[in-house]
């Protein structure tokens, strides 16, 4: 589907046209594994403050942290890559989720902006529907991450 | 006579919904007070499978396994809060009694739309307190009942009709298991 919209764009000349073929990709590392996603996809990254334990039945869904006078769900990225996450000052990635807005608890390391060529990024499907593909962003090929409906797919009853 | 620990959580008049919070392990669960019918010791309420008070019974619950949460063991704070309504009662064991809150009815979060299990059965919302957020622990499932839509409209509160320090009438807590929750808790709940 995104490919799609990526070919509606409309081309302005030749910069247009050279931007038409990046694309801006965020690197980000949850337990030491690094991961790619869409900027789109990220609405802010700002300190972690802490969570608060939420009894769950849903996957790797089991906690809240505060924003603002309210709270998002927190996504336990790392639990499911089952990693143990890094020491340091964690950071709060907020994403646009399809449900609304999710907080996940990334390492300390800042996400960095990559812009990437279209030819750089892969888009297959795998066994992890949360997974999209990969992404060469620097010299790394990285796994690109659905964060708009991480765990979506493996949760929403068919 | 107001109780000690007693506090309200308005953003203007209207609605409210007064919940009795406790502490379940790490989680702090409210229940909308109106069905807590009152809060005992653990040795005031015994060994046995009900536990009887003022007259009444109450079937005993583990409701910190039936959460899904980790409840700590018996401490010098844990209490039996005895819940009901006119058709089932229930007793169940919580590791602190935080106090009385009154919360208005607007600024009660449904669970957010990620949690997809069993907990939205569970858990009909939440609050954001300053030192904690509470999540709603949904009254008929406390009680083993079939649930109903809207649960917590049944709770709600005009709170513009009651003078500062008056409780709802429909709160008939007995008044001694009030004071000693309350007691409890006024450090925890201001």
């Amino acid at each position: 589907m995104l490919r799609t919209q990526l070919r509606r764009q409309p081309h302005k000349g030749s910069s247009g046209a050279t931007e038409a073929r990046m694309q801006h990709m965020v690197v980000f590392s949850v337990g030491g594994q690094r991961l790619v996603a869409r900027t789109e996809e990220i609405s802010g990254v700002m300190p972690w403050t802490g969570s608060t334990a939420v009894p769950s039945d849903t996957p790797f869904v089991r906690a809240l942290v505060r924003q603002e006078k309210g709270c998002l769900p927190v996504f336990d990225l790392a639990a499911k890559f089952n990693r143990p996450l890094q020491d340091g000052e964690p950071l709060c990635l907020v994403v646009k989720h399809v449900d609304g807005p999710l907080a996940i608890c990334i390492d300390s390391q800042v996400p960095s902006l990559h812009m990437v060529a279209r030819s750089a990024v892969q888009y297959r499907a795998g066994s992890d529907p949360d997974i999209a593909g990969t992404c060469i962003a620097g010299e790394e090929e990285l796994p690109i991450i659905n964060l708009t409906t991480l765990g979506v797919s493996s949760n929403r009853p068919a | 006579m107001g109780l000690r620990g007693h506090k309200t959580v308005m953003a203007s008049s209207g609605l409210a919904v007064r919940f009795l919070v406790a502490l379940i392990g790490p989680t702090y669960v409210a229940f909308p007070s109106h069905w807590v019918r009152g809060i005992v010791t653990p040795a005031e309420g015994g060994q046995e499978r009900l536990v009887t008070w003022a007259n009444a019974s109450y079937e005993r619950t583990d409701l910190a396994r039936r959460l899904k949460s980790q409840a700590e063991d018996v401490t010098v704070e844990t209490r039996i809060v005895l819940y009901a309504n006119e058709q089932r009662s229930r007793s169940f064991a919580v590791d602190k009694v935080v106090g009385l809150i009154d919360v208005e009815r607007a600024l009660i979060q449904p669970l957010p739309a990620q949690f997809r299990g069993g907990e939205r059965e569970r858990l009909l919302g939440l609050f954001v307190e300053a030192s904690y957020i509470a999540l709603i622990a949904n009254p008929f499932w406390v009680l083993e009942l079939p649930s109903r839509t809207n649960v917590l409209d049944v709770f709600a509160i005009r709170v513009s009709e009651r003078r500062p320090g008056e409780f709802d009438s429909r709160l008939r807590l007995p008044s001694g298991a009030l004071e000693e929750a309350s007691a409890m808790s006024a450090g925890s709940a201001r």
